[in-house]
């Protein structure tokens, strides 16, 4: 910070030491005193009026920060004779950046480099404004200021990369890449380069102008030897190869990294792509998009080799693999032994395949690498290639080599759970009668225990021998669910899990399973702790969120909501914040490379489909939350500016790009994604999981929703606003049509969310009004039920101020819509009720229905009604007297008022009674149904557990797991189910009571009106 | 089977089942990016077949003098793919990178004092416990501080224990 001659901006340091030091210590109030002190002694000085700002800023002041910064600014720009200095501008850009105010502390920088253009540092603070505002071009030109000042490669690198940003991420044209390559060209004829990573931005440069030769040429040369590490030399140098076509030549450097790394799996999909032809593996290389690929693909193409060049090819390929083997003195290198596989299954697609060929070569790898815990999904996309039938007689011949005997305890169980895990891949599962998976979920718990041993000496903090097998026990005990909705099974997937987390409590592929068990059963608070336990931060969020989120989002449990909300955003506006900086740092640091990867990633992060759901759903929770009083709610209503940009983000989202950056591989098989759940449906069978890609599907769902509930905010403000002009107005004027703006808006919304609908704006009305009379069934909203319902309470409030649907039909219908609201909301609500019996028991989504439907839709209505009865209440001197017309609207606002009284009593009681039911008689009904008759049903894995539990060994298991298995109890667990039951009840109870108490007191206060 | 190459941004999105392991921290974007903006050499992921994450190491290089050394931040690898010598193999190339390109005098990192596997693995990869750190992770776990000499520095200099542990206070480097 002190910069030459003792002096920090222009004043002696030892006057602004201590100033940064009661900052640094966060002795805001001592640092304020001293640069007040300096100001009096300095007051011209911009920079102790910085320090100020900074200060104040630091103290929360940001209205006085701001005029501060501001008289900073001008007297910078006014008087002549003040420093100017780096030191004063970045202090000042740091405040005027925390008060999001970029420009100006932009424009301070432009002010100063005009006054002195030849000030390197200046123009690098310049620079960094720029990073920090993307502004490519501008960033171009200051770089280009500094590369003709002083000749250095990182500023002409600078430029380049600014250039490239232009290209990649804004609105450039292609032939700004000559541009970069002319200047790096004649820079190098007369500097040539000094950093391995301008080489590779030269090298990027010109593949991306499809110039490979060019680009092979620079590598080989003398620039070459700046890439120190010689396998990434080849990579690139194959990878030019391959792009230019010049396939031969690619394949023989792909060899020679084979060579030097003979386990590079990539480096021989490579090498065999180039021997058969094959340039799917490089094209859109640079955009791929997904981060998750579908794992069951291996991009390739079929070959367009004619058959002998083909055979030629591949027996080449076969050979390289064949001294790859042999050179493999050791047993961790798999990749030659996995090679063999994939040559068989490119012949497979060259129509040239033999199935024993390719089983032979998938036994050669089991041989070697059945035990490991990878070997199951290494060979997944291999197994696909066969038949069901040849996949039945693949797993009788494993099942045989396998038989052979291990000598290592570990490896044999290795094996045994590759042999299961096999199983489980080809789909036998659904194969086998209700008996037979009984049968494997036994097997296979029992193998575990019969184990356990093998784990007595392990550190707590290492994965135990056959941890997999529980989650497989889980993944069939819910596949018996599903086929018997024997809700036992369910129960006991449960327990296990849970056991398998009493032995050791850090398996993370439990817990995962178990939140989506415990969601399913509507326990949602027991999943929400599991998911915590995950202890799921920073990125994670973004990637990990999903497992629990979408529950979450329509659940009574607000404050977690709310959490998991509020984290995630923080996260990601954080990263917005910084990420400029950090960008700054990778071209300082000379990491050109970095600096592009950087600014795409910002771009894909702020294009997050989840990051966009959690923008709109965490002001609707927060809308949600404070229905109840409308005074809160207006205020809340105010802080999102009157729903006005949800509006504009309903509008804008059908053109935007979304990213999905979820990881899906981790879901369980049952909802691979979270629109999706098997257990919903019926049983299926084998076709139970097809494996296509889910995008597609997800962003419809993510833009429908989206461009739904961005228009709520909006809708109830103006609900609000116009019940609450309605019956005002309407005393005074009588029958006049109030503040026609927002009635008029409003409609336009209305016709809008018809439309989203699938209806036009009357044909909805109809609709409405149809099943509210019982002339249509209420199935017809199907899964859009919360929105016709929300349709309803925004069209009643709408037509109480514009009265159009009076003069539209003739007849009286205005007051008709009040009754279509109360009866719609009635219907659906007591029906729920009344069709959801021993929910403590069920897995349900019904509940959750419910509760959707008494927060929004129900809750909204209350609004209304709130904002009627407010404006209809007596204020002040105005003596009112109501009309007629008055009179018929004041019955309806009673009449609904009743309704939802009545309504919410209803739900009250039926909600204390679910959790009333005592613990015991819901304890037993979840244990029992576990209860094991015979030597079918559920309850046979558990049985083995408690046996296993009741004849401890201490000496075969050692301390730690006999320990654990003592204190595992499956009455605790049951009980673990009941109690987090009830929590989401409680919740939902301590909801409905405040709203039925709402409801009561506006009856009062409208009996007096 | 691995591909090991330079760990980018895209793969933060990726890692999820790495960094779900209890062990394994997952540190904000700032402190990730700085590491790629500052030492990307010294930043790899392990790609499995279908282009899977199996697990990473993050280190830097700094100090000063003698002390110039490289230093392990980082490393970890997925369950499903544990004693298969990934570890090592990453371990090895950051120790290659310090060595040969950066020329540092010695690799060195800190782990929890009850992590014993790793604390195995290291020992087993050549490091020995320099010096124990008091309560080195959040006030509570203590944590050691072990190395490895590379060529540069002959004599070994850099590895001799120190007789008595010390505070997070008197590290040199965080
Ligand atoms: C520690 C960890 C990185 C090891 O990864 P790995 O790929 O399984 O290790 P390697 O296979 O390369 O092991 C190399 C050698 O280290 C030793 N080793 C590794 N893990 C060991 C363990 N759990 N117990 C005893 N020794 C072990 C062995 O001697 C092994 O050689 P061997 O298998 O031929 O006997 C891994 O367990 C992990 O990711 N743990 C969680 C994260 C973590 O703790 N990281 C370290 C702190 S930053």
């Amino acid at each position: 910070m002190a910069s030459k001659f003792g002096l920090a901006g222009g004043i002696p340091e030892r006057r602004v030491r201590p100033i940064w030091d009661a900052i640094d210590s966060r002795q805001f109030k001592n640092a304020l005193k001293h640069a007040t002190a300096l100001l009096a002694k300095f007051p011209n000085s911009p920079y102790a009026l910085a320090l100020k700002a900074l200060i104040l800023e630091r103290m929360g002041k940001a209205d006085e920060a701001l005029s501060v910064c501001l008289s900073a600014k001008e007297l910078l720009y006014t008087n002549d004779s003040v420093l100017m200095d780096d030191l004063t501008l970045s202090t000042l850009q740091i405040v005027f950046q925390r008060l999001d105010h970029l420009d100006l502390a932009t424009s301070c920088y432009e002010y100063a480099c005009g006054k002195f253009p030849s000030n390197l540092e200046l123009m690098m603070g310049l620079f960094n404004c720029y990073v920090r505002e993307y502004s490519f071009v501008k960033q171009q030109q200051t770089a280009i200021k500094m590369y003709k000042l002083v000749g250095e490669e990182r500023f002409l690198l600078w430029a380049v990369c600014s250039i490239q940003l232009q290209v990649l991420c804004g609105n450039g044209g292609e032939k700004l890449l000559l541009l970069a390559e002319g200047l790096l060209k004649k820079h190098v004829a007369t500097h040539s380069l000094h950093e391995p990573e301008a080489l590779m931005v030269y090298i990027s440069i010109l593949e991306q102008q499809a110039k490979y030769g060019d680009a092979l040429e620079i590598l080989s040369g003398k620039l070459g030897s700046l890439l120190m590490i010689e396998v990434d030399k080849l990579r690139i140098q194959g990878r030019l190869l391959a792009r230019a076509g010049d396939y031969v030549a690619a394949a023989n450097i792909f060899q020679k990294i084979l060579e030097l790394c003979p386990d590079d799996w990539d480096g021989f999909l490579h090498y065999l792509g180039c021997l058969l032809e094959d340039d799917s593996n490089w094209c859109n290389r640079a955009v791929n998009d997904t981060a998750h690929p579908p794992k069951s693909i291996i991009d390739c193409k079929i070959s367009d080799l004619a058959d002998e060049m083909f055979d030629s090819r591949i027996s080449d390929a076969s050979a390289l693999v064949q001294r790859l083997q042999e050179d493999s003195n050791n047993n961790v290198i798999r990749c030659p032994f996995y090679a063999n596989i994939e040559i068989e299954r490119r012949k497979h697609l060259h129509g040239k395949g033999d199935d024993y060929k390719l089983m032979e070569a998938l036994l050669q790898y089991f041989d070697r690498f059945g035990h490991l815990a990878s070997f199951a999904s290494d060979v997944e996309v291999f197994l696909d290639v066969l038949t069901p039938e040849k996949k039945t007689e693949f797993m009788e011949k494993l099942k045989k080599t396998s038989n052979c005997l291990l000598t290592v305890p570990t490896k044999a169980l290795g094996q045994s759970i590759t042999l299961l895990k096999v199983q489980q891949l080809i789909g036998n599962m659904f194969k086998l009668s209700v008996g037979e998976l009984e049968g494997s979920a036994v097997q296979m718990t029992e193998l575990y225990c019969k184990n356990l041993p093998l784990s007595k000496d392990l550190d707590p903090q290492e994965n135990m021998h056959g941890e997999e097998l529980l989650s497989m026990v889980c993944n069939v005990l819910v596949q018996l669910f599903w086929r018997t909705r024997n809700l036992g099974y369910f129960i006991e997937a449960i327990m296990v899990l849970e056991f398998g987390l009493t032995i050791r409590r850090f398996v993370w592929q439990y817990k995962i399973l178990l939140l989506h068990l415990y969601s399913h059963l509507g326990a949602l608070s027991v999943a929400h702790e599991w998911f915590k336990s995950l202890d799921v931060k920073n990125i994670l969020m973004e990637t990990v969120s999903h497992h629990i989120l979408p529950q979450m989002l329509v659940s009574p449990l607000w404050v977690d909501l709310n959490n998991l909300l509020q984290d995630y955003l923080k996260f990601m506006d954080d990263h917005f914040r910084e990420s400029a900086d950090l960008t700054f740092l990778a071209y300082r640091h000379r990491n050109y490379s970095k600096v592009i990867e950087f600014v795409q990633f910002k771009e894909r992060l702020q294009h997050s489909n989840q990051y966009l759901v959690a923008r709109v759903e965490a002001p609707i929770l927060k809308l949600k939350q404070n229905t109840d009083n409308i005074e809160d709610e207006e205020a809340t209503l105010e802080s999102l500016k009157y729903g006005i940009h949800f509006v504009e983000l309903s509008n804008e989202i059908g053109s935007k790009s979304l990213t999905f950056n979820e990881d899906l591989n981790l879901r369980p098989w049952w909802t691979p994604s979270s629109e999706r759940n098997y257990l919903l449906g019926p049983f299926e069978g084998v076709s139970y999981c097809p494996k296509e890609n889910t995008i597609k599907e997800r962003e419809a769902n993510v833009r429908r929703v989206v461009e739904r509930k961005s228009l709520l905010p909006r809708m109830i403000y103006l609900s609000i606003q116009s019940a609450s002009t309605s019956l005002k107005e309407n005393l005074e004027v009588n029958g006049s049509i109030s503040d026609p703006k927002i009635s008029s808006e409003l409609k336009i919304l209305l016709e809008r969310y018809a439309k989203m609908l699938g209806f036009s704006f009357f044909d909805a009305i109809d609709i409405v009004s149809g099943v509210s009379g019982g002339l249509k069934s209420l199935e017809v909203f199907g899964s859009d039920l919360i929105d016709w319902l929300n349709f309803a309470v925004f069209l009643n409030s709408w037509n109480m101020s514009s009265h159009e649907l009076v003069q539209a039909d003739g007849d009286r219908s205005y007051p008709k819509i009040w009754h279509i609201v109360d009866s719609l909301l009635e219907k659906y609500i007591l029906e729920k009720i009344s069709s959801t019996e021993s929910t403590i028991l069920s897995p349900t989504v019904d509940l959750l229905v419910l509760v959707q439907l008494v927060t929004e839709p129900l809750a909204w209505h209350g609004l209304v009604i709130q904002s009627c009865v407010r404006s209809s209440l007596p204020s002040g001197k105005k003596k009112k007297k109501a009309g007629p017309a008055d009179l018929s609207s004041l019955s309806c606002l009673r009449e609904s008022v009743q309704s939802l009284c009545n309504i919410t009593e209803k739900v009250t009681k039926w909600v204390r009674n679910q959790i009333n039911r005592s613990e015991d008689e819901n304890l037993e009904s979840l244990l029992s149904s576990m209860q094991n008759k015979g030597r079918e049903g559920p309850g046979q894995v558990l049985l083995i557990i408690e046996a296993l539990v009741s004849s401890i060994n201490d000496t075969d298991l050692g301390d730690r797991i006999s320990q654990a298995l003592k204190s595992w109890s499956h009455v605790d667990v049951a009980r673990k189910i009941v109690t987090g039951k009830c929590t989401v009840f409680a919740e939902f109870l301590r909801n409905c009571e405040s709203k039925f108490k709402m409801f009561q007191s506006l009856k009062q206060q409208i009996a007096q009106v | 089977m691995t591909t090991i190459r330079r760990f980018c941004c895209d793969d933060l999105l990726r890692f999820a089942s790495v960094n779900l392991d209890h062990l394994t921290e997952t540190f904000n974007m700032s402190f990730y990016m700085t590491y790629l903006a500052r030492w990307p050499d010294y930043f790899h992921v392990a790609e499995g077949p279908g282009n899977r994450i199996m697990g990473y190491i993050m280190g830097k290089v700094e100090g000063q003098g003698e002390s110039w050394h490289g230093h392990v931040t980082a490393v970890t690898v997925a369950p499903e793919y544990r004693r298969q010598q990934l570890a090592k193999k990453l371990m090895n190339l950051l120790e290659d990178i310090s060595d040969k390109i950066d020329k540092a005098y010695f690799v060195d990192l800190f782990v929890r004092a009850s992590n014993t596997p790793a604390i195995k693995m290291y020992e087993k990869l050549g490091y020995v416990i320099y010096r124990r750190v008091l309560r080195y992770y959040s006030g509570e776990e203590d944590g050691l501080d072990m190395r490895k000499a590379l060529s540069r520095d002959v004599e070994k200099k850099s590895i001799i224990p120190l007789k008595r542990p010390v505070t997070p206070d008197e590290l040199e480097y965080d």
